[in-house]
């Protein structure tokens, strides 16, 4: 097509351009390069940990009028994704995600709410069926987590473990979401995995959940405000794409 | 077998894990015994130690504090699992009515060959789609769970069908008419892990016969003895129908052919007790069979014995017939310290005057009979009522039936597994079925006491080697390996 026929155009206040000048060829091709690059940088050679089962374990610790409850689940999901110097410098003094240099790692963490149980030895389904009604589990099946910053806290040892770090994140429990700060503990453990670990005191008010108060055998009960979560998760290094 | 006997007696090993053995270290050490008594309930269990608690715990939540009032007043501890009925003969609706009193088993399928009792069941649960062919029900997205009742020879194809179509299976005792069959549905049963199977031995998942199995493993009888059961009832066995076809069809029962006999259908229930209490398996089983009563063709007798050789000496004699009402069902554990006779779900401890003292029978209920005094034995009562002897404490009927006990543990049960399924496959890869079963494992710690394969299995073969030899007016060797699904 050439400018002779451009009144042939059916709309002519949008012209067809199909005719490519070098300059153009020369921009496409500096995209396209960059495109890879950046690919390369941030994607493909990110490296993606996810939840491997076995070892996982979350208890949630309260109080109540009557004695302490815990719950208990070992089902952590979700995946953890850095530079690859995080692999290879087990000092992690040159990943820059972990210094605040560049963006935190991308760290997604979840929890079904039916896998957790109660320990207690007599009337479990019970106190599972009062928790799940607390954190409106129909509706929220989940506990979520997502990292906003993460940065090493101490000197990490030679041998990778453990290290230390601080943490920001968006914790959802009950539809609810809270900002929490936390300290995580991680260890390498053999196989290219790793273990987080950590605890942090909550409210359930916070979540807008009511301290529940059921009626069990010794009459009603009232729950305390305050409940402890500590966690252990296992990822490792996923081989898929 | 007298070269066998174990001059030691026999033990209960220390290893063995009851399914309530600690349900007395949840009780908070913070609550005084004052407390539990101002408080009124009869649901507060395991006073002083004493092993006599239940399991159950919907009941003790919500029974009000002179606990007879029967009414079904509890929550569903789980969220609904959507449940299929397979036969709707007599015994299938009453599962179905019993499923319609539980607040989480909605029965959303029925079916059965016969038009007639299809009608029936409808009535029962008219929201229920109705099928005439259980593989439609089975196809059947709706349908979680499916509870088999048809008779005990058509079990097999059915329950390995719905097994492969992934529906948790609740199926009637015995599993199957013949051993090859129950050993086939077993075995399907233990390979697909994602399955929750349940086998109809609803004393198994009874509060009240929990809470006397936990007692029985303390030891409490001393060296046990012997057992003797009986089920005497004057009843036909015999159902009508409209047509000869359908009378063949119902009256499955009376044809030798098929029919697991009196000590299959129905003694399985109680040679079960023996099993599960003494953690034992028989070794040989005599029977004797005659037809006294009921001479209207049928090929079944109505007069049975069996005697189970247990090793080490251990004797159970069972016997049952439907020409007699005397005295009723029986079942008697006789220990070298004390008998223990459980009847109508009631249970009685009868000491032996050099018994050690167990402390709390001096408070405890006592019911005369004739010329001994025994002790009362139930879940759900505080053996140290106070004031005992200005007004005796009734002791609690419990609300709820046996079979509800059954099937609110399946419920449960497959609620959870399934759930535990969709949790772990959610998190991580669903290809590691290893993993997923080691999960599943430990799940399966936190059960409802409920019976698996495993004990629907042992039972089924103990039952139908005595009827063979109740048919066969013989002894049978009862080789180890039978109970091995291989």
């Amino acid at each position: 097509m050439t400018r002779t026929t451009r009144n042939l155009d059916p709309n002519p206040h949008f012209p067809v351009r199909t005719r490519t000048t070098p300059t153009t060829k020369l921009k496409l091709w500096l995209a396209f390069a960059l495109t890879v690059w950046v690919c390369d940088l941030f994607g493909a050679e990110t490296l993606r940990y996810v939840a491997k089962p076995g070892g996982a374990k979350v208890t949630i610790e309260g109080t109540s009028t009557v004695h302490d409850w815990i719950t208990e689940g070992k089902i952590i999901g979700g995946s953890f994704e850095v530079e690859p110097s995080f692999r290879t410098d087990l000092t992690l003094k040159s990943v820059q995600s972990l210094h605040g240099k560049a963006p935190p790692p991308n760290v997604e963490v979840f929890i079904p709410v039916t896998s957790l149980k109660s320990t207690v030895l007599a009337g479990r389904e019970k106190m599972d069926e009062v928790m799940r009604e607390a954190m409106r589990a129909t509706e929220n099946p989940r506990i979520t987590y997502k990292l906003t910053s993460m940065t090493l806290k101490d000197p990490v040892p030679e041998s990778g473990s453990p290290a230390k770090f601080n943490t920001k994140g968006q914790l959802q429990v009950a539809g609810v979401t809270n900002t929490i700060e936390m300290e995580v503990t991680m260890e390498r453990l053999e196989g290219d995995r790793l273990k987080f670990s950590g605890k942090k005191a909550l409210k359930m008010t916070d979540f807008k959940i009511a301290p529940p108060a059921p009626r069990l055998a010794m009459g009603f009960i009232k729950t305390g405000d305050e409940v402890t979560i500590r966690f252990e998760w296992i990822v490792g290094l996923s081989t898929a794409p | 077998m007298l070269s066998e006997r174990d001059p030691q007696g026999f033990s209960i090993p220390s290893t063995v894990k009851l399914p309530n053995q600690t349900a007395h270290d949840s009780c908070p050490p913070e609550v005084t015994r004052r407390e539990f008594i101002k408080d009124g309930s009869v649901a507060i269990l395991a006073l002083a130690g004493a092993p006599l608690t239940g399991t159950g715990n919907t009941a003790d939540t919500n029974a009000p504090a002179s606990g007879t009032d029967g009414a079904t007043d509890y929550k569903g501890q789980s969220p609904p699992v959507n449940l299929g009925l397979i036969g709707c003969g007599p015994w299938g609706r009453e599962l179905l009515k019993t499923a319609s009193m539980l607040p989480n088993a909605p029965v959303v399928a029925v079916c059965d060959t016969y038009p007639a009792a299809l009608k029936r069941a409808a009535t029962l649960a008219p929201e229920a789609k109705q099928y005439e062919n259980y593989r439609d029900l089975l196809a059947d997205s709706k349908v979680e769970g499916v509870v088999v009742a048809t008779p005990s020879h058509m079990h097999r194809d059915i329950v390995i069908d719905a097994i492969k179509a992934r529906k948790h299976v609740y199926c009637e005792a015995p599993l199957a008419a013949n051993i090859e069959d129950a050993r086939a549905i077993a075995k399907a049963a233990k390979e697909t892990v994602k399955v929750n199977f349940q086998a109809g031995l609803q004393n198994r998942a009874d509060r009240q016969v929990l809470n006397l199995a936990s007692f029985m493993r303390t030891g409490v009888l001393g060296r046990p003895i012997k057992s003797r059961q009986q089920y005497h009832k004057k009843q036909s066995w015999r159902a009508a129908a409209p047509t000869p076809e359908r009378q063949k069809e119902v009256n499955w029962r009376l044809d030798q052919a098929i029919s697991p006999g009196l000590v299959g259908e129905i003694g399985i229930h109680q040679i079960d007790l023996v099993n599960w209490f003494f953690m034992l398996r028989p070794t040989a089983v005599t029977g004797f069979g005659s037809l006294r009563q009921w001479r209207d063709g049928r090929t079944v007798p109505d007069n049975v014995v069996a005697i189970f050789e247990y090793p080490g000496g251990l004797f159970l004699t069972y016997e049952a017939t439907l020409g007699s009402s005397f005295d009723g069902e029986l079942n008697l554990f006789f220990g070298s310290d004390c008998a223990v006779m459980l009847r109508d779900r009631r249970a009685w401890m009868f000491q032996e005057i050099d018994a050690p003292q167990l402390g709390w029978e001096i408070n405890a209920i006592k019911e005369q009979f004739y010329k001994s005094t025994g002790i009362v034995l139930a879940a759900g009562y505080s053996k140290a009522m106070p004031n005992q002897t200005a007004k005796p404490a009734e002791v609690p009927q419990d609300p709820k039936s046996p079979l509800q006990y059954a099937l609110e543990a399946f419920v449960i049960n497959s609620y959870n597994h399934q759930a535990a399924i969709r949790d772990f496959t959610s998190a991580y890869d669903p290809s590691d079925t290893n993993a997923l079963k080691q999960y599943l494992d430990e799940i399966a710690k936190m059960r409802v006491p409920a019976p698996g394969w495993a004990e629907g299995y042992e039972a089924t073969v103990a039952a139908l080697k005595a009827n063979q030899a109740v048919a066969g007016n013989q002894r049978i060797t009862i080789e180890p390996a039978v109970f091995e699904l291989g």
